[in-house]
């Protein structure tokens, strides 16, 4: 069994590390003209959860990622609506969760690669697709203008056609990140471990706010 | 008989796969369907060329948003459509994106030379691009 604390810090760790990628690394992306949002759900955010899940073997793990990074998110306040960007970042570590809920935590459903793949494609493309509804439907009601479901379902084809991308990335991802599987967190000594994490978490969560600080 | 998830997840994999494919060639298509029409809008069912609307309607500033173009709320007004305040403009893109508005938007929105309609009291999200209908939607 996972001791608690390894366990809390994991959670805080990997998800300063994917609210980092969405604060500073999507809008980079997003620049350049890329799209960030199949980029950041398919390598980021699937990458992130996937890791954790095979180092940490824990349900609810990746949950708490996406509050963590959600609640980074919301110390980057740019972008049309950042409350909406956060639950929608919460609502994919929500989504993975129940994508992987009938899981065995020792992964040994995935040891063909058509398992391998086949999940990448579709932890990928809900959680995109989901976070994607999400911010669709949360942008209008915070907003002054309310929410219209016409132009949700307008909007869906669209919002499906996106999610190709961020599915074919993601049967990428899951394969390759699981060629770690024979990595053993708990061998890592505490001493190294918890100053490990807190400096890594500390980087993240400290670029963010000054990033945002010397921005406005 | 169950099916066992080595057979079911495969199948759901190659489900999302089609689903997204298929909503590609939808939207593709449907893009194609404008793409004759460049230069015209349709506004409250009626065709109007950018050019003419774009000669004849005031310019607005958004300087909040670094944006300017035609005012939106001079385009409702400028084509008669009435009572302006008690209808909802739904704004519709090449694409099939959508966003309904309020006449108060239509008042903060302009309609750029890259046929994009922008706001300036609204997020991003509700950023139109390749616009190509205006619809007045009669409220009550």
């Amino acid at each position: 069994m996972m001791d608690k604390m390894k366990l809390i810090a994991g959670i805080i760790v990997f998800g300063s590390i994917w609210g980092f990628a969405e604060c500073i690394i999507g809008p980079k992306l997003s620049e350049v003209g890329l799209p960030s949002g199949a980029l950041m759900t398919s390598i980021f955010a699937i990458g992130l959860m996937v890791t954790s899940r095979m180092f940490y073997r824990q349900r609810g793990m990746q949950l708490g990622m996406g509050l963590v990074a959600g609640t980074l998110r919301l110390f980057n306040p740019f972008g049309s609506c950042v409350v909406c960007s956060a639950i929608a970042i919460a609502a994919e570590g929500l989504l993975f969760e129940l994508i992987w809920y009938k899981m065995s935590l020792d992964l040994r459903d995935l040891q063909t690669d058509t398992m391998r793949v086949s999940m990448g494609i579709i932890s990928s493309y809900v959680c995109y697709v989901g976070g994607y509804i999400t911010t669709q439907i949360l942008t209008p009601i915070v907003s002054t203008s309310g929410f219209y479901l016409e132009n949700l379902l307008g909007f869906i084809p669209q919002i499906l056609s996106r999610g190709l991308l961020a599915g074919i990335i993601g049967a990428v991802i899951v394969p390759s990140v699981l060629l770690l599987k024979d990595l053993n967190i708990k061998i890592i000594k505490d001493r190294l471990y918890y100053p490990t994490v807190a400096a890594v978490s500390l980087f993240c969560w400290i670029f963010v706010v000054v990033n945002w600080i010397i921005l406005v | 008989m169950s099916l066992s998830k080595e057979r079911i997840i495969p199948i759901i994999a190659i489900c999302v796969l089609l689903i997204g494919s298929f909503s590609s060639i939808y939207v593709y298509a449907l893009n194609s369907n404008f793409e004759s029409n460049e230069d015209v809008i349709v506004i409250n069912n009626e065709e109007y060329l950018l050019e003419y609307l774009f000669s004849n309607i005031i310019i607005r500033n958004l300087y909040s948003i670094n944006a300017s173009g035609i005012a939106l709320d001079n385009i409702i007004t400028s084509i008669n459509v009435n009572c302006p305040s008690c209808n909802s403009y739904k704004i519709i893109g090449k694409d099939g994106y959508s966003q309904i508005v309020t006449w108060e938007n239509m008042q903060n929105g302009v309609l750029t030379n890259e046929k994009k309609v922008v706001f300036s009291d609204l997020p991003k999200a509700f950023n139109v691009k390749d616009v190509v209908e205006i619809e007045v939607i009669h409220d009550g």
